[in-house]
């Protein structure tokens, strides 16, 4: 089942600002669609206004079928929170069967647990859980009414590393197949999980595209940043400018894993910092006025003079200020 | 902060539960021989010394010892007359009034209209405090008006009650003065704040997001608060019942001005009979029979008051609808 939502609400909080969130997503059925964008950008309240939380203008359609006007326990959706939202005074079989009784067609509940993991659980309360646990027993009563689309608010931002890791990898065999929205401000999970992203920033979409499109050619600085590529204004960094061979008042992004260190290459840099990560090193190069960030199996000294190669395939010219998407 | 060097006494809990029993032991025994010996005051300077060591050799903390020794002080404000009031009575007139039909038909009036004043309280406050707890369009109106008899006084509510339910008020058919319902009313519009209050602060504590899993995964409203939020909010529920019923048991100035004498069904006699609310009766009794007399009933009502109380306690803190585990 596709999911089309252009949806408009405006959220008010005491002592804040009114915020706004005007944006419109597309998922096709079978697609993971992931929602990625810096803390406070709106992914979580688009999320909830799509699963009919929160008053809204435009439609949310279910192929074609206009919902918007449908409450959200006759929209369909299963919903897996950040902080899981189990029912802390039901076991866990409880959660898991919790919507049984509202769906003529449910997924056996302990079978979905042995599935996750989690089959030994089924008499505990959610408080006396992991985090991961609890995580995977929602993700189980998400499941289990067999929705028709499932929605994801950032269900691994409170985990530890090695059960966030264990998750992902979970969570990419139960959406493989599955019309999901996925929201994260993490994108080594975005990369991980989706078919297709949009990066949202401010309430509005800011671009939409394959993950290869997001990652490497991004439209606007901020979304370079936010997925990590280096941003070089060609202005503070004229050798770069003549080694690329780029005219005009650019700005590039450059992967920081297209970026190779060496003896010799297009432009010289001197280290500035090295911070040892996993299985390599994210060195930063000071060039001109500027800095780049590149990846290298065996850290150079700080200090050090050295050379980078850049992959012209990876170096994208964007305007710098960010267009609507 | 940084770890104390001093050498403090680590108490495990039933470590404290031993020291915590120990304690009251120690006051029960301090006070029973300054009373015998004829000095209670005294005790009250025993009170506050023995609480100021006891902090200083569990604690070491300065600031402990000061605000134990503080609390102290207020604990013999408050305890130390009801110590006096226990020990002073007389046993055989407590025994005299405890065998009075007038007490039984006092003692059961106190308890049932409270009773019935709490279960209008919760079963109007509920949906109101629900919608607090939600926000809604001039809540703060709405809440003024609410918590507007816990500063006016009582007998002043009581007025404003027999204005708008009394003869030539808004209800001409409904009698309520000297009437069970116009005790009960009375009641409820003094106890009503703390239903309210103490429920809505239940509703408040739980996570939106409990609600929007059950909505989202196909329950609707009705089954959500039936399902998810009233059994999350059932111990604020009970609490505001318990508040609003010890507020009801205590009421005097409004239920003296609208229901002085009421004339309520009591199953024993198997008909109508006449009686007085508790603290009302306490009051006639006091002018009428002196401190002796009025102190003997008010012990009695004030022992069935407090056993009541602690099986409500009991029945409620064990029984939590998560396993104990939240």
């Amino acid at each position: 089942m596709s999911l089309h939502a252009d949806v408009s609400a405006t959220f008010t909080a005491d002592g804040a600002e009114s915020f706004h969130v005007d944006a419109e997503i597309e998922v096709e059925r079978g697609e993971s669609l992931v929602i990625l964008g810096p803390s406070g950008s709106g992914k979580t309240l688009l999320l909830e206004t799509v699963a009919g939380f929160h008053p809204h203008d435009g439609p949310v359609t279910l192929d074609g079928e206009r919902v918007s006007d449908t409450s959200p326990e006759k929209r369909d959706f299963g919903f897996v929170f950040q902080d899981y939202a189990l029912f802390p005074h039901m076991t866990v079989r409880e959660n898991v069967d919790f919507g049984s009784r509202y769906h003529d067609d449910t997924r056996d509940g302990e079978e979905l647990l042995a599935e996750l993991g989690v089959a030994a659980l089924t008499d505990r309360y959610p408080p006396t859980l992991s985090g991961g646990e609890q995580q995977r027993v929602a993700l189980a009563r998400a499941l289990a009414v067999r929705p028709e689309v499932i929605l994801l608010d950032e269900p691994l931002a409170a985990l530890d590393v090695p059960t966030r890791q264990s998750l992902r990898d979970d969570l990419a065999d139960v959406l493989a197949d599955a019309t999901a929205v996925y929201v994260t401000h993490n994108r080594t999970t975005a990369r991980a999980l989706a078919d297709r992203i949009v990066i949202m920033n401010d309430g509005q979409v800011v671009q939409s595209g394959t993950p290869e499109e997001i990652f490497h050619r991004p439209k606007s600085p901020m979304v370079a940043r936010f997925t990590g590529s280096n941003v070089v204004d060609l202005d503070d960094a004229p050798s770069l400018r003549s080694a690329l061979d780029v005219g005009g008042d650019d700005v590039v992004t450059i992967r920081p894993e297209s970026v190779a260190l060496g003896d010799d290459g297009d432009v010289r840099g001197t280290v500035e910092r090295v911070v040892r990560e996993d299985a390599t090193n994210r060195v930063t190069v000071s060039i001109d006025r500027t800095s780049v960030e590149a990846f290298a199996e065996r850290a150079p000294a700080v200090g050090d003079e050295v050379w980078l190669t850049l992959s012209e395939n990876d170096i994208h010219v964007c305007r710098r200020t960010a267009p609507r998407a | 902060m940084a770890t104390s060097t001093e050498t403090r006494f680590s108490l495990d809990g039933v470590g404290r539960v031993s020291l915590a029993v120990a304690f009251v032991a120690l006051q029960a025994l301090a006070f029973a021989a300054a009373y015998t010996i004829g000095r209670p005051t005294w005790y009250a300077f025993f009170m506050i010394g023995s609480t100021a060591v006891t902090a200083y050799v569990l604690r070491r903390d300065s600031f402990v010892v000061a605000a134990a020794t503080m609390g102290s002080i207020l604990m013999v404000a408050l305890g130390l007359p009801l110590f006096m009031f226990v020990a002073r009575q007389q046993p055989s007139i407590v025994v005299e009034k405890a065998l009075s039909s007038d007490v039984h038909r006092m003692l059961y009036l106190g308890i049932y209209g409270p009773l019935l004043a709490a279960i209008v309280s919760l079963l109007f406050g509920i949906p109101l405090a629900h919608l607090f707890s939600e926000g809604f369009a001039g809540q703060q109106l709405v809440e003024s008006l609410v918590d507007l008899p816990l500063v006016v006084p009582h007998s002043v509510a009581g007025i404003i009650i027999l204005f708008g339910f009394g003869s030539g008020g808004a209800f001409p058919n409904v009698s309520v003065l000297g009437s069970m319902i116009g005790m009960v009313l009375a009641m409820t519009f003094v106890s009503a704040p703390y239903a309210v209050n103490a429920t809505r602060e239940a509703f408040e504590s739980i996570d939106d997001r409990l609600e929007y899993a059950s909505r989202i995964h196909g329950a609707s409203r009705w089954d959500t608060f039936r399902r998810v939020t009233a059994p999350l909010a059932v111990r604020g529920m009970v609490t505001g019942g318990v508040l609003a019923w010890a507020r009801a048991v205590s009421e005097f100035g409004a239920v003296a001005v609208v229901a002085y004498s009421v004339s309520f069904f009591y199953p024993p006699a198997g008909g109508e009979v006449t009686a007085q609310h508790a603290p009302v009766f306490v009051y006639g009794t006091y002018l009428q029979g002196g401190l002796a007399e009025s102190g003997a009933v008010a012990f009695i009502l004030l022992a069935v008051s407090a056993l009541i109380f602690l099986i409500i306690r009991y029945l409620t803190s064990g029984s939590s609808t998560t396993g104990g585990v939240v």
